[in-house]
């Protein structure tokens, strides 16, 4: 797997801003770093020609949650820290090492970047790409697959979307909004 | 809404906090209407363009953060009340829902576009459900963003949990 110039610039600003959300002491910091990260894999989705991915974690990783996690910061107090880094045990190391090695057992598996061949060997995959504008008049497979041939899943994710949301609305409304 | 909420408005004005600042506030009434037509541009072109409910959604909500972010979080909520926002999520699952039942009522099966006796039904029909769903990310968004931001610049001068 051969990567070019912008994908291997693109890993290592990914990974460093990973790194860097990890062990910054700092909240603060440790979010900023947190979007930067997101931004840079909704950079990379974009690269690997998965816009419709790309542009949710641009939206959502990098800005809502940014925003969110801006506003439960302000509302606590922030000490302030004498060291940079948070201090790194042992312990941690080995377990996030182990993950990361069963992650990147799995690497192999996958297809090569641009080939045509799908990542899962169903049927089902390249149905959807040779039916999709026939049946369904729309040239985004994404959508066709999310809206027509696996609608009623969609109408639960989003009646699960708005229950949670009315719920917490529902309940702290009466709390925070005097 | 009651004194309890103007003396909010107030203690926002401390230092450090809500500044109302003339170049922000111009660059927001600038941007909003394109980035408001960005979202739904991409809730509504999510057909033939990447995009779709859930990315057009968040982009619409972000415009009511902007908002909030130039003109204050308490004024922003006093304009889209909690009630007004639940309403639009309300108003997207149900959407959704009379697409998916029409079809039924129409002799077909759940979600049974071409059934619709319009032209390019299937498109229509998917677009309308989009739409459905950015209506219920952009409550959920904007609804949480107050959620949390209720709170803000409140901390300061008082003890936790004395919001009520």
């Amino acid at each position: 797997m051969s990567a070019t110039m912008i994908e291997g610039v693109l890993l290592a600003f990914v990974l460093g801003c990973a790194l860097g959300a990890a062990v910054l002491k700092d909240v603060l910091a440790s979010v900023i770093a947190f979007a930067a990260y997101s931004l840079g894999v909704s950079v990379i989705w974009v690269v690997l020609h998965a816009p419709d991915v790309g542009l949710t974690e641009a939206a959502v990783g990098a800005g809502i949650m940014t925003i969110l996690f801006l506003l439960a910061l302000s509302n606590t107090v922030r000490p302030s820290h004498d060291q940079f880094f948070e201090s790194i045990r042992l312990r941690t190391v080995l377990g996030v090492g182990a993950f990361v090695v069963v992650m990147a057992a799995t690497v192999p598996a996958l297809p090569e970047i641009g080939s045509s061949a799908p990542v899962s060997t169903g049927e089902v995959t390249t149905y959807y790409l040779e039916h999709a504008y026939k049946e369904t008049q729309v040239k985004n497979a994404v959508t066709a697959v999310l809206a027509a041939y696996r609608g009623f899943d969609t109408l639960g994710e989003a009646v699960v979307v708005f229950a949670a949301g009315a719920v917490a609305l529902g309940v702290l409304r009466r709390e925070v909004f005097a | 809404m009651s004194a309890d909420s103007d003396q909010g408005r107030e203690r926002q004005e401390s230092p450090g906090l809500y500044v109302e600042s003339t170049v922000i506030m111009t660059t927001v009434r600038v941007i909003a209407p394109f980035v408001l037509t960005f979202g739904l541009f991409i809730m509504f072109h999510g057909a033939d363009t990447p995009g779709g409910g859930f990315q057009g959604g968040v982009v619409a909500g972000a415009v009511v953060m902007m908002l909030a972010f130039a003109y204050g979080i308490d004024t922003t909520r006093d304009w889209a009340d909690a009630r007004l926002v639940a309403l639009l999520g309300a108003l997207g699952v149900l959407t959704f829902v009379a697409i998916g039942l029409g079809s039924i009522a129409l002799g077909g099966v759940f979600l049974e576009y071409p059934l619709y006796p319009i032209k390019k039904a299937s498109k229509y029909g998917m677009e309308l459900v989009e739409l459905g769903i950015g209506a219920i990310v952009a409550s959920i968004a904007v609804g949480l963003f107050f959620l949390l931001a209720a709170g803000f610049g409140h901390a300061m001068d008082e003890p936790e949990g004395d919001e009520s």
